[in-house]
């Protein structure tokens, strides 16, 4: 059986400072889903966001809902029902993997029977076969990230928070530990917030996403929506001839109309209400030739550069 | 044998239930202490501690024997020769809690120095307060670790000896030994706070478990060594500066001790006493508070963010 959540971030005006850094900036937003990416470039502030839905850190301003419990007065309460796997190598030395599952366990109270069998079932999920008996500082990358996992699952969370788990991961690791958020969104498992800056991972494993940039959301909801923000009117065209009088008569037609990635290419984004042949007709009109006339696609990439503005994408 | 594994779907636990944090954190660290090479080094030096002195009350309580079978007939001279070279039960009782304390504290620069140093620099302070887990939960589940340490080289051996002592005394010392139990715990365990509260607030300042430990040994021998010399130059209030000269001035006030004897004076090197108790508790408690405060400012700091 599922997890229905209430609904699994609630953020209304968080903000938080360090010194000058504005490292929240009135943060407000309302996610859903089984599976949500939080994306932004390095420094975005995605680390902070997490820290503060934990509870670790007390923003400045602003209300923290999550899964419907308010994170600033209940931290507890809240991490009772978060798994958290924070970046970089947070691991107890000395401990092996299973140890350190099971302790991660028992700090959730349960008993160590219990704990110790529940950490071998996390481990098996995750796929962290002998390697488990070893310690943990004798393990590669791939298999921090395992245990790491396997730590925030342990104690049955509803909501399963990832820091960056696929940073600094090869590629047929970063495949696997994508195959199992997958897994876990797709299963019974809780529902996944992946922090990222690799846009692939949450084209691969998320449904919805919130876009952040300098500490500010840009934009939260499915990637459905932030597909079609970009629309489906947007094309691609390339002709023989001189394409400016298309580019101006696609002007006046009221048309938005950009330079292509080539010299001989326009980007055109239709007007609500015309298709493609719109393009057809003024280049009729105009007497020019074309070869391409290609819907553009819709690339989350577009999207995310769309999102976090034209200073990023410079 | 990958694909098998990874076959393996998630299992929603069937209860929750709370178990008491702490110990699980306290017993964790202490398995860890346990597997090192260092830390079985600490214990046989404090167990050599606790044979040496067993040794001697074995001594003194053969030479109280010898005593009460010759009827106290030629008392005088040979009596208290005996005396003399062994020393007698009080002494040597409050002798152990001065000498046992240096011996611990080798063996939680070891066992307590990483504590919560290594809890920093390793990044599981985050790992541990990412779960509901309460400041107080983790200050006694590391209290406890650190302070089971003294508890099973200080409090649980004075016990013994105590007990060794009383079992082995002739009936009339015996009756009288009865009474050195509760002022001598209280020495022993006043001694155990102090060492658990200052290792823990120095491992709360330091960054790695090894600078720690080493910082903690050489800050301990060095006002031990400011306690001892400089009241001979004259400062007499410099005698308070050593916290195992506190202890001792406790130690042998409670347990009302005399001379630790010729033979107990050349195995250890017994601290000298201050002459104000008062004034050595109130340093002893400010230490033990100052540790304590450093602790808890850490974990504050850390949780806050």
């Amino acid at each position: 059986m599922r997890y229905k959540a209430p609904v699994l971030l609630d953020l209304r005006g968080v903000s938080k400072r360090f010194g000058a850094l504005k490292a929240l900036d009135e943060v407000t937003c309302r996610v859903d889903g089984r599976a949500v990416g939080l994306l932004g470039p390095n420094g975005a502030g995605k680390t902070t966001l997490m820290r503060a839905c934990l509870g670790l850190l007390k923003p400045d301003a602003g209300e923290v809902g999550v899964l419907g419990v308010d994170a600033r007065r209940n931290p507890g309460a809240v991490r009772m029902r978060l798994g958290y796997a924070a970046e970089g190598a947070h691991r107890i030395p000395g401990l092996s993997g299973l140890e350190s599952v099971a302790y991660a366990a028992e700090l959730c109270g349960l008993p160590r029977r219990i704990a110790l069998l529940r950490a071998h079932e996390m481990l098996d999920l995750v796929g962290l076969d002998d390697a488990r008996q070893r310690p943990v500082e004798e393990y590669s990358t791939g298999m921090h990230q395992r245990v790491k996992i396997a730590m925030a699952l342990v104690h049955d969370p509803e909501l399963l928070m990832l820091d960056e788990p696929t940073s600094g991961l090869d590629p047929s690791s970063r495949d696997e530990l994508l195959q199992l958020i997958v897994r876990l969104r797709d299963g019974d498992g809780p529902a996944v917030l992946l922090s990222t800056h690799l846009l692939h991972d949450v084209e691969r494993t998320c449904d919805a996403c919130i876009i952040m940039d300098r500490g500010q959301v840009r934009y939260a909801g499915t990637l459905e929506q932030l597909r079609a923000r970009m629309g489906d009117d947007d094309y691609e065209i390339r002709g023989s001839d001189d394409l400016r009088p298309l580019a101006g008569t696609l002007t006046q037609a009221g048309h938005g109309v950009s330079p292509g990635a080539q010299p001989d290419a326009l980007r055109v984004r239709l007007a609500p209400g015309h298709g493609p042949e719109a393009i057809w007709a003024a280049a009729a009109a105009v007497g020019v030739s074309l070869w391409q006339v290609q819907p553009r696609g819709q690339r989350l990439e577009d999207a995310f550069m769309a999102a976090v503005g034209p200073q990023e994408v410079q | 044998m990958k694909d098998q594994v990874f076959g393996v779907g998630y299992r929603r636990l069937p209860e929750r239930s709370h178990r008491w944090v702490p110990w699980p954190i306290a017993r964790t660290a202490l398995s860890l202490a346990w597997r090192k090479r260092s830390t079985k080094f600490g214990l046989v030096l404090c167990s050599m501690s606790v044979f040496g002195h067993g040794m001697a009350l074995t001594a003194q309580i053969l030479a109280e024997r010898f005593t009460q079978a010759t009827h106290g007939a030629p008392v005088g001279m040979a009596q208290t020769f005996i005396k003399g070279v062994v020393g007698d039960v009080h002494a040597t009782l409050a002798n152990f809690i001065g000498v046992q304390m240096v011996a611990c504290a080798f063996l939680l620069a070891m066992v307590a120095a990483p504590l919560v140093a290594e809890d920093r620099r390793t990044g599981a302070m985050e790992l541990y307060f990412s779960r509901p887990l309460r400041q107080r939960d983790y200050l006694i589940g590391k209290l406890l670790a650190a302070g089971l340490v003294p508890f099973a080289v200080m409090v649980v051996p004075f016990f013994l000896l105590w007990l060794f002592a009383v079992g082995m005394a002739p009936p009339g010392t015996s009756s009288e030994l009865w009474w050195l139990l509760p002022p001598g715990l209280l020495g022993v365990l006043v001694a155990a706070v102090l060492l658990t509260t200052t290792i823990l607030g120095l491992s709360a300042i330091g960054e790695r478990g090894r600078t720690v430990g080493v910082l903690y040994v050489v800050g301990m021998l060095m006002l031990t060594f400011l306690g001892e010399q400089l009241p001979n130059a004259g400062h007499r209030w410099a005698g308070y500066l050593s916290p195992s000269r506190n202890i001792q001035t406790l130690a042998d006030s409670v347990l009302d001790a005399g001379g630790s004897g010729m033979l107990l004076s050349m195995l250890t090197n017994r601290p000298a006493v201050n002459p104000s108790l008062a004034l050595a508790m109130l340093c002893v408690a400010g230490l033990s508070a100052a540790g304590l405060a450093l602790l808890m400012w850490r974990v504050r700091k850390e949780v806050s963010g």
